[in-house]
């Protein structure tokens, strides 16, 4: 559980840094290799559940899918017409297939990163860790933990909202003007009992004697150790090896602006 | 017990910016003493929360208004607390259950307020289990807070306060949202918090009933805000017996019962009774109650069989046969998450069941035209303002005879007619969100028996209703019963079934565990009653009572 533990501002940190660095790279074989990597760690550090992380990885892997092969179909005219291999009975130009290899491994290295933040993370440690190390001000901390609260109860009324109209008379929507409408319809009562709940939420907090101030103390304290510096650097040397690796053999390219 | 005001209230007057001329709090003047007992009585709307955020720390500092007079809590005036310091002094436990916390776990949501006094976190973990101790909460420090039940949100947000170390506590309707269960069980968590720790009280209540021999004074304000009474409750009640109806404050169940006999039997009480006991205790004559005539059609208006529904697996409604007869007042009792709500959905047709077959007049409920339908069964959810859609009181009443396409003459007689019935006429140009909350329901009721639907189901119609609110809209539903209207009404208050109920179901574990009538349910061993989560009410345990007197004297 190793990666659960970490500090989970120092986690954040590091998953931008790295997402910094990777934007900076275009080739297609770096990226892959961190990815390869990432996945090592999720599955056999992290130990997520590989059902669940496949059902949540899916929908990013269908997205780069779509865009190999847009980068594909509508690329722009290739600078070495003459080196192409053949796929799925099309000649392709290698240049083409580079491009668009490097922007799908792209997104599902960023994909796969921002998946292992937030597969071991606890949202309520990570904002209370962002008030701790990063200075965020309890004001705006709390106000995001107290609305984190509230989605749940907002979609039980949505759909409580939804039966009561039905009983009134109205009847489902068909056409997309009447779906607007009828979300319009849905908005004012949802509104209305949100601004509500929202500031008994408020007097509550208040009377309990929150002011906002940034003079509290913490029941679950967040503190740097050795062990969160230590994943920070192992993220980035891996990445930084792999990308002198690539200089190396030859096949590193710099990002210069394409698509 | 020492004399030194803990909280002195000194002439204190507000009102808001947008009605300047007509003060929420008028006057206010009155003193809490070290370790006593307060009872605030008042009206909805009498400005009992104003006071409340006035003794918090919120007001004058969040006031968009006027506060003239002061406060003196520990003979330090509001004005000059610094922000959040007042909470150090006094602790507030709110009405809602659902929307005082803003942590996600039990322990969580106590260190909060700790957190915010500045408390080390070293020594946060103790004060938790000792409070959670106190409240008899300790297995549930690590729960997340969406599941716990009402009464037990209650209980954590007095656990929340208590750990903070009050010498005041307020509690400003702590049981309104409550079943009656949940609410004994709130009120024995006081009783027994009262002989562990030292600290004030300030009760701000509509249901009275368990709070009685806590309280040692008691402040009677009414809907203009100014206090008309301070004093021994007793007292007051005998003294101002007919203020408070015409006001429409709650009294205790058996003061409004003795209240009733003084009307029909042109007695008056000395001493108004304030609990069962002191009421069984005078010599009433037999049969003063006109015993509830029941009446019960043949006529079949709906009929179900076989009904299952699950969600997520589990099984909510396990295989009901229910029939309802026209023109029957049946109320659907239970323990939270017995299915009440659920079935009651069913057979309006708001959900489908997995299996069984409903049958609305001889004709599948699968057969009807939704809008058809609609005439037919009327359903009234328990917030109002869900099912508003429109601008205007008016356009709110009219709007499926709209829809039906009758005309505007037709309309216009009918919507009058309707709003008359629920004591709206005169705010046709309202907006519906700006009603009172007795109004709000009564206008959620009148969109539902504007077609003369055959069926009206009412889900908890009178939670957090004062008692005129109460009264108006039962003699509402009355009226539209004696016409032969058929209405299902689930409910908590046993009051309201052993007054105007035909038929009562008892739902458990989604099954009907018992479909009978008022009289065969009183007949019920108290145990299971208690299982089900169902207490007597007072009339049937005044008979009970004399009964047993009764039988005392000839064994």
């Amino acid at each position: 559980m190793y990666i659960h533990n970490l500090n989970p501002s120092i986690k954040a940190i590091t998953v931008i840094l790295s997402v910094l660095l990777l934007t900076m790279v275009f080739d297609p074989i770096t990226p892959f290799l961190f990815l390869v990597w990432i996945w090592i760690l999720t599955i056999f550090v992290a130990k997520v559940n590989i059902k669940k992380y496949l059902l949540y990885f899916s929908p990013f892997f269908i997205f780069a899918a779509g865009m190999f092969w847009t980068n594909i179909a509508f690329a722009n005219e290739p600078i070495n017409p003459t080196e192409v291999v053949s796929l799925f009975g099309n000649t392709i130009p290698i240049e083409d297939i580079q491009t668009a290899l490097s922007l799908s491994h792209r997104i599902l290295t960023f994909a796969s990163l921002s998946l292992l933040f937030l597969l071991t993370t606890n949202v309520v440690h990570f904002i209370l860790s962002l008030m701790q190390q990063c200075k965020l001000p309890p004001k705006l901390a709390y106000g995001i933990l107290a609305g984190y609260r509230f989605l749940p109860m907002i979609k039980d009324e949505l759909v409580l909202i939804k039966s009561a109209h039905r009983v009134r008379g109205i009847n489902r929507a068909k056409t997309l003007k009447e779906n607007v409408h009828q979300y319009k319809r849905f908005i004012v009562p949802l509104l209305a009992s949100s601004i509500r709940k929202a500031e008994r939420t408020a007097i509550a907090m208040e009377s309990k004697g929150f002011t906002g101030s940034r003079e509290r103390t913490f029941y679950r304290q967040f503190t740097v150790t050795t062990k969160d510096w230590l994943f920070m650097i192992m993220m980035l040397t891996v990445l930084v090896t792999l990308i002198t690796l690539a200089w190396q053999i030859g096949y590193f390219r710099w990002y210069t602006g394409e698509i | 017990m020492s004399q030194t005001a803990v909280i002195k209230v000194d002439h204190l007057t507000l009102s808001f910016e947008d009605y300047p001329e007509k003060p929420v709090l008028d006057d206010i003047n009155f003193e809490l003493k070290a370790e006593e007992n307060l009872l605030i009585l008042g009206p909805s709307g009498c400005g009992k929360s104003t006071l409340t955020h006035c003794l918090n720390g919120l007001y004058p500092r969040e006031l968009d208004g006027e506060l003239t007079g002061d406060v003196f809590i520990k003979t330090k005036s509001i004005h000059e607390y610094s922000h959040g310091e007042v909470s150090h002094s006094v602790g507030v436990v709110f009405q809602d259950p659902e929307t005082q916390f803003c942590m996600f776990t039990v322990e969580d949501e106590i260190a909060f307020g700790l957190e915010n006094k500045g408390i080390l976190p070293s020594e946060m973990e103790n004060i938790i289990d000792s409070v959670l101790d106190l409240i008899n909460m300790t297995a549930y420090k690590t729960r997340k807070i969406t599941t716990l039940s009402g009464g037990q949100k209650q209980k954590l947000a007095l656990a929340c306060i208590l750990a903070m170390e009050p010498d005041i506590l307020v509690l400003d309707e702590p049981t309104a949202n409550l079943d009656p269960v949940a609410s004994l069980e709130f009120i024995k968590t006081i009783h027994q918090l009262q002989q562990q720790k030292n600290f004030s009280l300030i009760i701000i209540e509509h249901q009275l009933d368990g709070w009685i021999s806590l309280i040692d004074r008691c402040l009677m304000l009414n809907n203009k805000g100014q206090v008309f009474y301070n004093g021994n409750l007793r007292d007051g009640v005998n003294v101002h017996r007919h203020t408070l109806e015409q006001q429409g404050i709650w009294i205790p169940t058996p003061t409004r019962i003795a209240l009733e006999i003084e009307k029909q039997l042109d007695h008056t009480f000395d001493n108004l009774p304030l609990t069962v006991d002191e009421l069984a205790s005078y010599p009433l004559p037999n049969n003063i109650f006109l015993a509830h005539i029941n009446r019960r059609s043949t006529q079949l208006a709906l009929k179900a069989e076989e009904l299952i529904w699950t969600k997520k697996s589990t099984t909510i409604i396990n295989e009901i046969d229910i029939n309802l007869y026209e023109g029957e007042f049946i109320t659907i009792l239970g323990a939270n998450g017995s299915g009440k709500s659920s079935l009651s959905k069913l057979i309006a047709g708001i959900e489908k069941p997995n299996k069984g077959a409903i049958h609305l007049y001889e004709k599948s409920l699968n057969e009807w035209k939704e809008r058809d339908l609609r005439t037919k069964i009327g359903y009234v959810f328990q917030n109002p303002e869900h099912q508003f859609i429109t601008d205007s009181v008016y356009d709110e009443v009219a709007f499926s005879l709209r829809v039906r396409g009758l005309h505007e003459e037709d309309i216009n007689h009918q919507v009058t007619t309707i709003l008359q019935q629920c004591q709206l006429t005169g705010f046709e140009e309202s907006h519906p969100y700006t009603l009172s909350q007795g109004q709000k329901r009564r206008l959620s009721v009148a969109t539902m028996i504007v077609d003369n639907q055959s069926i009206l189901i009412l889900d908890e119609p009178t939670f957090g209703q004062d008692a005129n609110s109460t009264k108006q809209l039962l003699s509402l539903l009355k009226e539209r019963n004696e016409t032969g209207t058929t209405i299902v009404m689930i409910t908590h208050d046993m009051e309201l079934v052993q007054q105007y109920a035909d038929r009562v179901v008892v739902m458990e574990d989604g099954k009907i565990a018992l479909d009978t009538s008022p009289k065969q349910l009183w007949e019920v061993p108290s145990e299971q009653l208690k299982k089900w989560q169902l207490e007597l009410p007072i009339q049937v345990k005044l008979e009970q009572r004399k009964q047993k007197d009764v039988s005392y004297v000839y064994s």
